[in-house]
């Protein structure tokens, strides 16, 4: 055993580059193997893992301050397994702010920890004196607001951004110090209750029963369960599920063909010294132990540093993943770790035994000479053909090459086809979410909201100190108004009315539009625009929600008014509770009402202030909502991971390109001096090995972008129908002639580029050592 | 002052390694049409000699001038073309690319000068003829016997009509019969005018082949003798 160490600790001396390209390879692929592995089990149920990491709230729930006092509340709260609460709990509406917000829950709330809703703040701080507020945002996501930010609303003390925070429980919308909430008007106490058994809406329902038992009956405002929030949760976040899944799985299988290919290719480079170790009287079992510890000492270094390595650097990606699940600090489970420390080991011992049996059955004379046997007969073949051509020989040689180990190649052409496949499907992933982000939350700088006045001679309700002028015009008066005004390109009145949808167990709100519906409405994806009364069109997550489809009809119900409407379309939204109809259907539920708002698209070059300026001059009922804080978050988190996921595994995609150039160059070293001598310059040697693996490269970007597309086109729709969305035209053809002739380039980009080094290490061979070296 | 039909020289050229001194401040003149022989024990430095001037290898001092062209002059790409078109190189384990047919291997040498592969086979196949190996073009390095590599490692480093042709042991590897074959081949080229510089451990090729011996020893030319061909 100790000629076997002693032998194989010589040959890793020896074999720096082999040592060193085996030892990062491991590394890297090791790296890639913690992260795949971390991302696959990050997919699986985050968000039970969130809620968990939180201690999540089985229930949330509200209560009358007139009905409940806080010490009721506190006392029946003990049939709970652990609660939080009460909390004072007030409602602000922000329309009319710097920012529109909507309208927030505020929770007072000293802390953000305890036994439930254990809120993870990710940037600021939580608040802790008067003036300071901390928002429930997910990470990543891309508001209007930074922290410092003023809140300043008409009647209400002005609050500064300390901190965003957020709860998987979705327990309040922002969070204050216990004294600051007073000033805010609390109209509600919050309790948060964990039970023992909450996995059923019935468990849910009866530990409500406990909890809530002995209060008046009318004191309870309202309850959300945790099944809902999860419902919502894995609708709108479950779209990164397929997305982490198949990113792993691609991981993973770059970091197994690499490894592979790597130490095979290590075992055949050293069956001449296999043959000479026979030579001088090491048994076939001892020369194959020699060359198993010859792998693995480098093996075992690159996957001990490439797990830490991994855990540093996969983490913030899948963090990033998985924070809109409300996953504060990300600790991977130890399997992963485990199955990376041990399983890469095993993977090279694997991948070293089949070429090293192989080195054990030969006989030493053949050994000794394996590394010089003829090519085969297709190589030559090909270099034949390539010999004739008019291209320069540097290059026709090169083109060669990949033949002369098939098996190599195959396994350096998957690597890139890997690589390719992994940019193609984040570049259509990318597209993906940013067309759909576009189009269901426009952010257009041209537009302005209107939010209509009262009526004339309607009572007006407004917060002390804030002025609520009521509407000077008509709802017609107004649509008049604004088209006439210089600047204004497109009008879209709009009215809403919450109603109730027979045989469903949702309510729903509907949309009437009027005006320019084609340029400002929501995009139609399959049928028509409603164009008569008794129409309606809907986001597809309507229909799935409910088991309906275009040509069905339903029956609605608002202000005591019931009709029947067909469905005559579908339409690009977000929102699962939304149906869209025009004006002709609202004179049937609620005759006589006006627009309770105005959208107006205002032509290239108007300057918005003096736009605004005017409307109110025309009517100073009308008033201007502040530009909509809406991009998604979801959409970032899953583009940045994905460019950070395609950088790494199109890096390691590209070593693995490096490691079959450093061996081909070694096994041709004599053929490269012998090439210099003759008058090839170093350039056209580096150019000889780079067209080598660019041949590669190019095979791989036309194999691998329709493979990416391929994969796409299966991810795309689990995403969308994780979203309990359709995958719609825009989501799934968002690959264009010259975006595709860029993916192709991948590969040819991965393959110059891992082949560039090792290509001009090669060019610098010495031709009197190589030459004389015999 | 340069010899006018000076085809290679060298003058004080000296070369270290970090462990050894492989020559020592050699000079060294070869005419146009002149067949050198080099000859020395292992070590002496004759390889090292050649190396310098097929432009392989730097000399740490002195100059080495070959065909007009003073090698220290140029970086490795100008080295490169100088090794083209102005020396061909026969080696003692031939350097046949293995993937490469006998005659590609030949046209090869050609093709790098950026001759078209017609162009550059039919120069070949004029080669493949007077070296009598014609019938042997289409065969790869591996089928052929190692006195046909050699012709073709031969009709290679003429490809491109050298003005020198450097020959490092070129009868080493070969049993007697072809080693013959392979001196009078030599032989031949240089009675037509080719100038020739072998390093050779075998006095037979020396005597048979060169008009000239030089023997190295510890890095310097020991002696020198002019040779009658036998």
């Amino acid at each position: 055993m100790n000629a076997v160490w002693h032998a194989a600790w010589a040959a890793v001396r020896r074999r720096k580059l082999q040592t060193i390209v085996i030892g990062v390879v491991v590394c890297a692929a090791s790296a890639t193997l913690v992260m795949a592995l971390g991302l696959l089990e990050a997919a699986s149920a985050p968000f039970d893992r969130a809620f968990a990491t939180q201690q999540g709230a089985h229930l949330s729930a509200a209560f009358d301050p007139a009905k409940v006092s806080e010490a009721d509340l506190t006392r029946a709260a003990g049939k709970a397994e652990a609660t939080a609460g009460p909390f004072r709990q007030a409602t602000v509406d922000t329309s009319e702010g710097e920012v529109f917000l909507g309208t927030l829950t505020v929770v007072g709330r000293a802390d953000p920890g305890g036994p439930v809703d254990r809120v993870s703040v990710w940037e600021g701080r939580w608040a802790t004196g008067p003036g300071e507020i901390v928002l429930n945002r997910a990470p990543g996501s891309d508001g209007r607001m930074e922290l410092g930010f003023r809140l300043s609303l008409p009647g209400r003390p002005v609050l500064t951004v300390v901190g965003f925070a957020r709860s998987v429980t979705g327990s309040a919308d922002a969070w204050v110090t216990p004294d600051q909430v007073t000033a805010l008007r609390p109209t509600a106490l919050q309790m948060l209750y964990r039970f023992g058994k909450a996995d059923t809406a019935v468990e849910v329902d009866a530990g409500r029963a406990a909890v809530t038992a002995g209060l008046a009956a009318d004191a309870l405002l309202g309850t959300l369960s945790h099944l809902t929030v999860k419902d919502k949760a894995t609708s709108e976040l479950g779209v990164f599920i397929p997305f982490l899944m198949i990113f792993g799985v691609l991981g993973l299988a770059v970091a197994i063909l690499i490894v592979a290919n790597v130490v095979s290719g290590a075992v055949v480079a050293g069956l001449r010294h296999i043959g000479m170790l026979k030579a001088i009287g090491f048994t076939p079992n001892q020369v194959m132990a020699v060359y198993l510890v010859m792998v693995s000492i480098p093996a075992v270094a690159g996957c001990a540093v490439g797990t830490v390595v991994g855990n540093i650097f996969a983490k913030p990606v899948v963090q990033d993943a998985v924070e809109g699940f409300g996953v504060d600090q990300l600790s991977f489970a130890p399997w992963v770790n485990v199955a990376a420390a041990v399983g890469m080991p095993v993977l090279v011992a694997s991948a070293a035994l089949v070429p090293a049996l192989r080195a054990r059955r030969l006989p030493a004379a053949r050994a000794i000479s394996a590394g010089a046997t003829p090519h085969t007969g297709r190589a030559l073949r090909i270099q034949r053909r390539l010999s004739g051509t008019r291209l320069p020989r540097s290059v026709s040689l090169g083109l060669g090459l990949p033949f002369a180990r098939p098996g190599r190649s195959a396994l350096t052409l998957a690597s890139v086809v890997l690589g390719v496949m992994t940019v193609t499907l984040a570049a259509g992933v990318t597209m993906s979410m940013t067309a759909y982000n576009n189009a269901v939350r426009p952010n257009h700088t041209d537009r302005v909201e209107l939010l209509a006045g009262p009526p004339p001679g309607a009572p007006v309700f407004a917060e002390p100190g804030a002025e609520r002028p009521a509407a000077k015009l008509s709802d017609t008066e107004d649509e008049s108004m604004l088209r006439s005004l210089p600047g204004t390109s497109a009008v879209l009145a709009m009215s809403q009315l919450d109603t109730e949808v027979a045989g469903g167990t949702q309510e729903a709100t509907i949309l009437f539009y009027r005006g320019d519906t084609a340029a400002l409405g929501p995009r139609v994806l399959t049928g028509h625009w409603p164009d008569g009364p008794g129409q309606v069109v809907v986001p597809s997550r309507f229909l799935n929600q409910r088991g309906l489809s275009v040509g069905d009809t339903i029956t609605v119900q608002a202000r005591g008014n019931r009709t029947q409407v067909k469905i005559v379309g579908v339409v690009l939204t977000n929102n699962a509770d939304q149906i869209f109809a025009d004006w002709a259907t609202l004179n049937v539920l609620a005759p006589g009402a006006r627009a309770s708002s105005y959208q107006v698209r205002m032509a290239p070059g108007t300057a918005r202030d003096t736009y605004t300026a005017a409307v109110r001059s025309g009517d100073p009922g009308l008033r201007v909502l502040p530009p909509r804080d809406g991009t998604s978050s979801t959409a970032v988190i899953i583009i940045s991971a994905a460019v950070v996921l395609t950088l790494v595994l199109g890096a390691v995609a590209a070593l693995g390109v490096f490691n079959t150039v450093v061996l081909n160059a070694r096994e041709r070293r004599r053929d490269l001096g012998m090439l210099k001598s003759i008058g090839m310059t170093p350039r056209q040697v580096t150019v000889l090995l780079v067209t080598s693996m660019g041949a590669l490269g190019v095979v791989g970007g036309l194999i691998g972008v329709p493979l990416g597309i391929a994969v796409h086109q299966l991810v795309v729709p689990a995403m969308a129908h994780a979203g309990q969305a359709d995958a719609v035209d825009i989501l799934m053809d968002v690959y264009r002639a010259p975006a595709l002739a860029l993916l192709a380039l991948t590969g040819v980009v991965i393959a110059v580029l891992g082949a560039l080094l090792p290509a001009r290490g090669a060019a610098r061979l010495s031709i009197a050592t190589v030459l004389h070296n015999e | 002052m340069q010899n006018a039909d000076a085809v290679v020289e060298m003058t004080n050229v000296r070369k270290e390694y970090s462990d050894s001194i492989a020559l020592d401040g050699l000079s060294l003149t070869i005419r146009a049409g002149e067949a050198v022989a080099v000859m020395g024990p292992s070590g002496s430095g004759k390889s090292t000699l050649l190396n310098m001037i097929a432009g392989l290898d730097r000399p740490t001092s002195g100059s080495v001038v070959v065909h007009g062209s003073d090698l220290g002059a140029l970086d490795e790409t100008g080295l490169a073309l100088f090794r083209r078109r102005g020396i061909g190189m026969i080696f003692q384990f031939f350097n046949l690319l293995d993937d490469l047919s006998a005659l590609d291997n030949v046209a090869l040498a050609a093709q790098l000068t950026g001759t078209s592969a017609g162009q550059a086979r039919a120069r070949a196949l004029e080669l493949f003829g007077e070296l009598g190996i014609s019938n042997r073009k289409n065969v790869y390095p591996a089928q052929l016997s190692g006195g046909e590599r050699q012709r073709v490692a031969v009709a290679r480093a003429l490809m491109n009509r050298p003005a020198l042709l450097l020959a490092d042991e070129p009868t080493g590897a070969l049993d007697s019969r072809s080693g013959e074959q392979v001196m009078d081949l030599l032989l031949d080229l240089n009675q037509i005018g080719q100038t020739l510089l072998l390093v050779t451990h075998d006095g037979r090729l020396a005597t048979r082949c060169a008009t000239r011996l030089i023997e190295v020893a510890d890095g310097r030319i020991a002696r020198e003798h002019s040779l009658e061909r036998a």
